[in-house]
């Protein structure tokens, strides 16, 4: 059953487009494309495109540096459109914030940078263990990509739980997926590129991640379809105690 | 290989930050009474730790060795209680947060008042922190208090203005009698 081109294969490498293409029609259908314009274009169009390479590999006459190339302009693309994802989920957690917005901008295109800079060094240092340089530098740019988009993630994250700002529920549900995944196929695109697997550990590797992108698009489902439990925001109020203790400090302070 | 085995443990940390920051923000949702304690910051203490004029007199009363070893103190001190002024502008901003949505406009407003407060005080905090990072290394070197100090005392300010408007059948004593 875990065979490259079994119908498992097949069924988690399409199953996962036909859903987030579904999700971008919802979205179109709901008006919410204005709220994530980004998401929706990587939703049609991601999607699209894998579909398009799914295509590719099922017809017998299509080459397979036909094939290659096909992939990595659906990989160019889908990485391009990731990346507008992350800085939608960035706008949509720090804009309410002016407070930190701006630093918080800051740090993550500093990080960003950094970030970039590093991919750049492990690419850089891969030892070449193709003797396709299509494949290999598919490879290596999986590898960048998802280290770059793991990163961003992880900081944004960071820097929100850090100032403890409440996450829009779908902006959290997409940094969840998008995080799991990017992690996920990052150690899976760090072992195929430098580790030179066997071709079933390949293929092992390549279920790993369809089921984890799988797993990521029901995470985006369920948070943008399920609705939230509803907290009752304002029931919540200072503690009395705490700021009886507060206010004798305050009291010190306006004395002087 | 060296390569593989390092971003596979990168990518292992990651994901456990991921996990960590999911289940801390689902717990923070589903227990509303979750906010940690406010503590109370000594600030005329802190004040006086942050003078540069008592950092002078005592560089000039004790010998370079001693005054780095007590300046290093007094910054170890100002750390704790930047530590402890950054969490409770942490548990501040939760508060403020969840009473945006409050249907009255004034308590709405005192919120959001509440939670810019908050944030830049939390981020005050970080690089007054980074700062003291620094002077350790450099005790020379002493980091102004005077931005922390007053970004507190808006804080405060605005947290009492929410407490007052939230539960007005409790006096919320802002002067001493």
């Amino acid at each position: 059953m875990l065979q490259a081109h079994s119908w498992l294969w097949y069924y988690l490498w399409g199953t996962p487009q036909v859903l987030l293409f579904g999700l971008g029609i919802w979205l179109c259908g709901r008006g919410l494309w204005r709220q994530w314009p980004a998401f929706l274009a990587f939703a049609i169009l991601g999607s699209s495109g894998e579909m398009a390479v799914l295509a590719a590999d099922v017809i017998p006459s299509v080459p397979a540096q036909t094939f290659w190339r096909i992939y990595w302009v659906v990989l160019l693309v889908g990485s391009l459109l990731k990346f507008f994802v992350i800085g939608e989920i960035f706008s949509r957690v720090f804009n309410p914030y002016p407070a930190v917005s701006r630093v918080g901008r800051i740090l993550v295109s500093g990080f960003g940078a950094a970030l970039v800079l590093t991919a750049a060094l492990f690419a850089a240092f891969a030892v070449r263990n193709d003797t396709n340089r299509l494949i290999f530098g598919f490879h290596l740019l999986e590898q960048t990509v998802f280290l770059i988009e793991s990163g961003l993630i992880v900081a944004l994250f960071l820097f929100a739980g850090y100032f403890r700002l409440s996450w829009d529920r779908f902006a959290f549900g997409l940094a969840v997926g998008l995080g799991l995944s990017a992690c996920e196929q990052l150690a899976a695109w760090a072992v195929v590129a430098n580790a030179s697997p066997s071709s079933h550990g390949r293929t092992l590797l390549e279920f790993l991640n369809m089921a984890t992108y799988h797993v990521a698009v029901l995470i985006w489902i369920y948070y943008l379809l399920v609705p939230g439990k509803a907290v009752a925001k304002s029931a919540v109020s200072l503690p009395e105690h705490n700021l009886e203790v507060w206010n004798r400090e305050l009291e010190r302070l306006l004395q002087q | 290989m060296t390569l593989a085995i390092v971003l596979v443990v990168a990518a292992v940390v990651a994901l456990a930050l991921i996990v960590r920051f999911t289940i801390s923000a689902r717990l923070q949702i589903a227990d509303s009474s979750s906010t940690q304690a406010l503590q109370p910051v000594d600030i005329e203490a802190f004040r006086n730790l942050a003078d540069p004029a008592e950092t002078e007199f005592l560089r000039r009363r004790l010998p370079p060795a001693e005054f780095r070893t007590v300046q290093r103190q007094r910054l170890r001190a100002m750390a704790g209680y930047l530590q402890i002024a950054g969490r409770n502008a942490a548990t501040l901003a939760i508060i403020g947060q969840r009473a945006l949505a409050s249907g009255d406009a004034q308590t709405a407003e005192a919120a959001r008042r509440l939670v810019a407060s908050a944030l830049l005080l939390r981020r005050n905090t970080a690089f007054a922190l980074l700062k003291i990072r620094f002077a350790l290394a450099w005790p020379h070197a002493y980091p102004a208090g005077a931005a922390f100090l007053s970004r507190y005392e808006k804080l405060s300010a605005a947290a009492m203005l929410l407490g007052r408007l939230q539960r007005p059948d409790v006096p919320v004593r802002l002067f001493a009698r």
